[in-house]
């Protein structure tokens, strides 16, 4: 009995990692092989496995003007997003969180509606509308844009974490005699740091990766790492080389915060602002 | 005790956030409804653009496609996503590397998952590259009729958050009910039909409706690996816009690809509503 479970566990086991092999290990596989393929040499079909490597793809990247000032850009434009999605997102979090109002449900269903109505809708719109004030092809106006994706998030995830701050805990430095700046500041900011965390991660990938806002509204001046990447895969060229090296470069900080935020935040303060409407 | 706070100071607490969304959401959203009924010549009330997106089997097509590249993703993911959340709940030595590990596609941009299906779905791509020797013929499945290379590429990325959502629903099960349903003589095949589905379902429900409302209006992967035709709205929408100048058309297409995720988000609350469970899912 007790070696049926043990030989049904391994099944199981063997189930689920054959299912990250087909769709995880080998497609990264096939990205390797093209950042190191030697163009020289070619890889043609039928050949699995190119006959050499070399690493003239990423030699290319680094001569390319446009790649590393591309991914300088989407880190700068990620930090600021995040900073300021961050900064707008709290007094609202904390209001929901803590203060019962009239019209409460409204505003929640306000801040839902940007993840619900489609990106494409608001970003073309915006798009227009940037167009006529000058915004279109500017870093300002792609982060503009990407705030307007990110902030219902951080909104949710912050008040989530925020409700679990007990009213006492402020009361009682209220009556101690802190006025409510410093109340908010030195226990509220503290408290909610997991919220941030959290919040803050998820925002910082969404606008690293984000490409359909900051298409409609940065292109063709403004290019981030991920429109440049597109402009590889077909919307200008195909080139695939290129191409690998520029995913492979573009995923190294996703995986970087992945791994953060898996030892830093439990799955239930994401859920909390993904997985409840 | 929550405390009271004046109109006053809630409006400032509220302003950055709501404000925020209220100038670059809301006038966006609004112009694009407002926009739709507004005639060519500028002025007044019509609905020549209406008219003339119904008439035109290029838009029509557009809409299917869209509802299309939204439901065959949700139920493919759908599919793969209950097996693993299932198997993940049987087996507790794996859960810790693999619970990791299967979640990296979520912060894997389309973009990316797009390129890895050009790399082993194209012609000449890995898959082809495999089959050939065995005398097996690659069917096209990129930039194919059905988007089946779109459509993988979507799936492929919405796996992890529907199995994170549904495995967390499950997670959360009573395992004295699992046991005694076993003690009692039902087969592993039973407990997850008729007990481990049922109780996660108001979170299999909200994946489902996430899934199809981030599918609908996805522009990067079906502009990467979909035909030339039919197109989704999102692709019309950009080429009428920003190359053509078609603007009242482009806001009439926003408006529908709105509405229909709104109304997917009615449809949900009117299931949730029925089944009597108001408690939010996924936590």
């Amino acid at each position: 009995m007790a070696s049926r479970a043990k030989t049904s566990q391994r099944l199981v086991g063997f189930g689920l990692y054959a299912y990250l092999a087909l769709t995880l290990f080998f497609p990264v596989a096939i990205v390797l092989l093209w950042a190191f393929y030697d163009p020289a040499v070619g890889w043609f079909p039928p050949d699995i496995v190119p006959r050499s490597l070399s690493l003239s793809a990423w030699r290319e990247v680094l001569a390319d003007r446009n790649i590393l000032p591309a991914a300088g850009l989407s880190l700068v434009v990620s930090v600021v997003v995040t900073a300021v999605t961050g900064a707008l997102a709290f007094p609202t979090a904390w209001a929901l969180a803590q203060f019962p109002f009239r019209l409460k449900r409204l505003v929640e269903i306000f801040i839902l509606a940007p993840v619900i109505v489609p990106g494409i809708v608001v970003a073309i719109s915006l798009g227009e509308i940037f167009f006529r004030l000058g915004l279109t092809g500017t870093v300002f106006g792609v982060i503009l844009v990407q705030i307007v994706g990110t902030l219902p998030f951080m909104i949710r995830i912050l008040t989530a974490t925020l409700e679990g701050i007990p009213a006492e805990l402020i009361h009682a430095a209220r009556t101690l005699g802190a006025s409510p700046t410093v109340a908010v500041t030195r226990i509220a900011l503290p408290l909610a740091w997991p919220g941030f965390a959290a919040g803050g991660l998820l925002t910082f990938i969404a606008s690293f990766e984000e490409f359909e806002k900051s298409f409609m509204v940065g292109a063709p001046k403004v290019r981030t790492l991920a429109v440049q990447l597109w402009s590889y895969l077909g919307g200008e060229v195909l080139i695939l080389p290129t191409a690998a090296v520029v995913t492979l470069i573009l995923l190294t900080p996703m995986l970087v915060i992945f791994i953060l935020a898996e030892r830093l935040s439990k799955d239930d303060v994401m859920a909390a602002g993904l997985g409840k409407l | 005790m929550k405390r009271g706070i004046g109109p006053l100071a809630l409006l400032v607490l509220l302003l950055p956030g709501v404000g925020y969304l209220l100038v670059f959401f809301g006038i966006p959203l609004v112009r694009v409804i407002y926009g739709s009924f507004v005639s060519r010549t500028g002025a007044g009330f019509s609905l020549d653009t209406w008219v003339s997106l119904f008439a035109n089997p290029v838009y029509m097509d557009g809409l299917r496609y869209s509802l299309w590249l939204a439901v065959a993703p949700t139920v493919a993911s759908l599919v793969i996503a209950i097996p693993l959340s299932a198997l993940m709940q049987a087996n507790e030595t794996s859960r810790n590397v693999f619970g990791t590990l299967y979640k990296i596609p979520l912060v894997v941009p389309g973009i990316v998952a797009g390129f890895l299906v050009l790399i082993i779905l194209d012609r000449g791509g890995m898959l082809s590259r495999i089959l050939q020797p065995l005398g097996i013929p690659m069917p096209r499945l990129v930039r194919d009729d059905l988007g089946v290379g779109a459509i993988i590429a979507s799936a492929w990325k919405n796996i992890p958050f529907m199995t994170l959502i549904i495995a967390g629903a499950m997670a959360a099960i009573n395992k004295d009910v699992l046991h005694a349903a076993r003690t009692l003589g039902a087969g592993r095949l039973t407990v997850l039909l008729r007990i481990q589905l049922p109780l996660a379902q108001p979170g299999i429900t909200a994946a489902v409706l996430l899934t199809f409302i981030g599918s609908v209006g996805s522009y990067v992967i079906p502009s990467l690996l979909g035909p030339s035709y039919p197109k989704p709205l999102s692709i019309l929408m950009f080429e009428q816009g920003f190359q053509a100048g078609n603007w009242p058309l482009v806001y009439a297409m926003g408006t529908l690809l709105s509405v229909v995720a709104i109304v997917v988000l009615l449809a949900y609350y009117a299931i949730i509503g029925s089944l009597g469970r108001q408690k939010p899912v996924g936590t």
